[in-house]
């Protein structure tokens, strides 16, 4: 088999969903620059692999693969990493359900604040539409802290999988972004300590990048 | 029995019924969602944190919410739902990758297009926010069109399967809404290869409320 190769620029929060999942896996990839500041998207030979313009993209021996949770879950089940992504139905259920949340429920909340608080796109600026965005944000962790103080100790349940790679990339981003009032999310305070030890948490995740 | 939450007008709880009926599947539904209410009552809360339709409830009391992830663990459990989700990695792949998509891009133009027209009275319609959505909407429809339509009948080279199910709903309310389209053959042909199927015809093509 060929080695993996990894299309999009290391800062890209869904590129580092995969790289997070490589390092776990201890999977060895080729990574290139794709994205804003980079190669472009728009370039014929990146649209070939994802007509979405998107990164990341996965190239192997199967082909081009896109959708950042679509590929993390291919990669665990590829490696046979069933501590990752669970084999019996409802274990899996409880992983994919979060990971839905996070491309539905929560970046529905987060786009609008961080746009104009971190990237500071002018379209996003108005500070009603920031304040609305914050609050919205905040619901959706105050629904992760219950869950995590269900578990007591992972999102899906006792074990680390690809749940947490997506959702500690996610409440990492809310620690980069200037909040000014933080309500206080005990549970997820300590998964987050909880998630620190793992392969590749500090490469990819708590790596000050937002 | 399984029992299924949510209210008829809902896409997500349209995509579960779907597939419920095509793998002939018997199953309750509770009114839940939108006029029905009952979301944000204790024991719902119980089921999903969210307040969000569907929840789903297993015979043996196991709950499940997001929509696409209840259309995933169904194929998994029930009889014949291995030929909607193929089981091999890069298969499934090709299945879910469509079904993330919807999520992440489809979700918002085709919800700021139902609201707009469906359920927001005319004076108080923004029409900028329809014109973005179009535009949006216009060049995801041409990727399926351009891309996953190019040479095969459904979205997934494994055949008819869950992606079509997750896009299903939007692709009827693409073509029912009173909006100007672009001229896309091939994902018109796909909207009538699906409308060939009795259940779709039963929960998702339907008047638009």
């Amino acid at each position: 088999m060929t080695r993996l190769r990894i299309l999009g620029k290391a800062s890209s929060i869904n590129v580092r969903k995969v790289l997070w999942t490589c390092a776990e896996i201890g999977l060895d990839y080729r990574r290139e620059d794709w994205g804003s500041g980079f190669a472009s998207t728009r370039d014929p030979a990146f649209l070939v692999l994802n007509p979405n313009a998107l990164v990341p993209v996965v190239e192997d021996d199967n082909g081009a693969l896109w959708e950042s949770n679509t590929i993390c879950r291919y990669l665990a089940a590829e490696h046979g990493r069933t501590d990752l992504l669970p084999a019996t139905p409802r274990a899996r259920a409880e992983v994919e359900c979060w990971m839905d949340w996070q491309a539905t429920a929560l970046n529905g909340a987060w786009r609008h604040g961080f746009m104009g608080l971190v990237r500071r796109d002018p379209a996003f600026a108005d500070p009603a539409g920031i304040a609305a965005s914050l609050r919205d944000w905040a619901a959706m962790w105050a629904i992760l802290d219950g869950r995590l103080g269900t578990t007591g100790a992972h999102v899906a349940g006792a074990g680390f999988t690809l749940a947490d790679v997506v959702l500690g990339l996610s409440w990492n981003r809310w620690l980069m972004t200037p909040v000014e009032a933080r309500p206080a999310f005990p549970a997820i305070d300590a998964w987050y300590d909880r998630l620190g030890p793992r392969r590749g948490f500090h490469a990819h995740c708590g790596n000050g990048v937002p | 029995m399984i029992t299924v939450w949510g209210r008829t007008s809902s896409v997500n709880v349209m995509k579960v019924l779907w597939l419920l009926d095509e793998l002939g599947i018997p199953f309750e539904r509770v009114e839940a969602g939108g006029a029905f209410g009952r979301t944000r009552d204790p024991d719902y809360a119980a089921m999903n944190p969210n307040a969000t339709v569907p929840t789903l409830v297993m015979p043996n009391g196991f709950t499940l919410w997001e929509s696409n992830s209840i259309l995933r663990y169904l194929c998994r459990t029930q009889a014949g739902g291995n030929a909607f989700y193929p089981e091999a990695p890069e298969a499934r792949a090709d299945v879910e990758r469509w079904m993330d998509w919807t999520l992440a891009s489809m979700n918002e133009p085709m919800r700021v297009l139902f609201w707009t027209f469906v359920r927001t009275p005319e004076a108080e319609r923004d029409m900028d926010a329809v014109a973005k959505a179009l535009v949006a909407g216009g060049r995801l429809w041409r990727i399926i069109e351009e891309v996953a339509l190019a040479d095969r009948p459904f979205l997934a080279p494994s055949g008819f399967s869950i992606a079509d199910i997750a896009l299903g709903g939007f692709l009827h309310r693409w073509f029912a809404l009173p909006i100007e389209r672009p001229d896309l053959p091939r994902l018109r042909a796909w909207y009538e290869r699906l409308l060939l199927r009795p259940a779709y015809r039963t929960h998702v093509a339907v008047p638009m409320t």
